[in-house]
């Protein structure tokens, strides 16, 4: 009994360990720890990735997704506006330099 | 909104009853978990625009991180995540020893990432990395130190967790899962940690 629902959880689970492993291969492809150079591609992809990974988290492990359509709604737009707050603010960064 | 209640309500689903929906946990958790969202939202933005402001400054700090050490400390949090989701789901089929030992391993989960932590905060402050060596590990100190304080919060919480799977008598399916909530709150602050300490450039 629930054996499948398990798997669930465990596949949510090996999902967001694979998108954390990602970031390792990101690095390696830019040449490691020793010489980090900006990305601005890289910036944004890393806080997009993480962002995925809230969203995964909140609708699978918080069980969101069985929630009513007012908080399936309320946690989606509190992923939204992460990701335009926390963009916005590195792109004001960068255009003030 | 309807709610478990204080019933084992579901038995033999290992999901939450379906339908109208079904509010994980007391309501109230869920205006901390937007509000903390949203101050730690504030918290990453004023870094991320210092951040992009001085770059070369921001690199060079990073640079004295070990991204694999993130990278294990994200791991160990995740699995304390998917460990208080199935004890929610074996609470909720009325499987009260499996639902107490998943309480068990997401606290030995959440002492693992403790003490990941310590030792890398110790590890920095021996190389002379301290919260008024740079910009970077200002943020550095202050992000995950605010962090460790809702992790030792959620140890509190997983006590209260223990202490409501051990009653027998009054097990309550929504105590369970308004802790639960919160620990995968803590969880994701640290997903966005990670990325934005570690990963991003």
């Amino acid at each position: 009994m629930g054996t499948t629902f398990d798997r669930r959880l465990f596949v949510v689970w090996l999902v967001l360990v694979g998108i954390t492993l990602a970031y390792v291969g990101l690095d390696h492809s830019l040449g490691g720890g020793t010489t980090l150079s900006a990305s601005a591609a890289v910036t944004v992809g890393a806080i997009g990735l993480a962002l995925v990974k809230v969203r995964i988290i909140m609708r699978e492990f918080m069980e969101v997704r069985h929630a009513p359509p007012l908080l399936r709604r309320l946690t989606d737009l509190l992923v939204v506006v992460m990701a335009i707050a926390m963009i916005g603010a590195y792109a004001a960064g960068r255009t003030l330099g | 909104m309807t709610s478990a209640g204080g019933g084992t309500a579901v038995a033999a689903a290992t999901g939450p009853a379906t339908g109208s929906g079904h509010v994980p946990g007391q309501p109230d958790m869920w205006f901390f978990v937007v509000f903390e969202s949203l101050i730690f939202t504030s918290y990453f933005c004023v870094y991320l625009f210092h951040r992009a402001r001085h770059e070369g400054a921001f690199l060079q700090g990073q640079s004295h991180l070990v991204l694999w050490l993130g990278v294990l400390d994200t791991v160990v949090l995740l699995t304390s995540s998917w460990a208080v989701a199935r004890c929610v789901q074996h609470a909720r089929a009325g499987r009260h020893r499996p639902a107490l030992r998943a309480a068990v391993l997401t606290a030995a989960c959440g002492l693992a990432f403790l003490a990941l932590k310590l030792v890398e905060w110790a590890r920095l402050i021996h190389m002379g990395r301290t919260f008024t060596s740079s910009e970077f590990f200002q943020f550095y100190f202050f992000l995950t130190g605010i962090h460790l304080v809702h992790l030792l919060i959620g140890f509190v919480v997983l006590g209260v967790l223990v202490r409501r799977l051990s009653d027998r008598e009054r097990p309550s399916q929504q105590a369970v899962e308004t802790c639960a909530t919160y620990w995968h709150t803590v969880d994701f602050f640290w997903v966005l940690i990670f990325a934005l300490l570690y990963v991003v450039r």
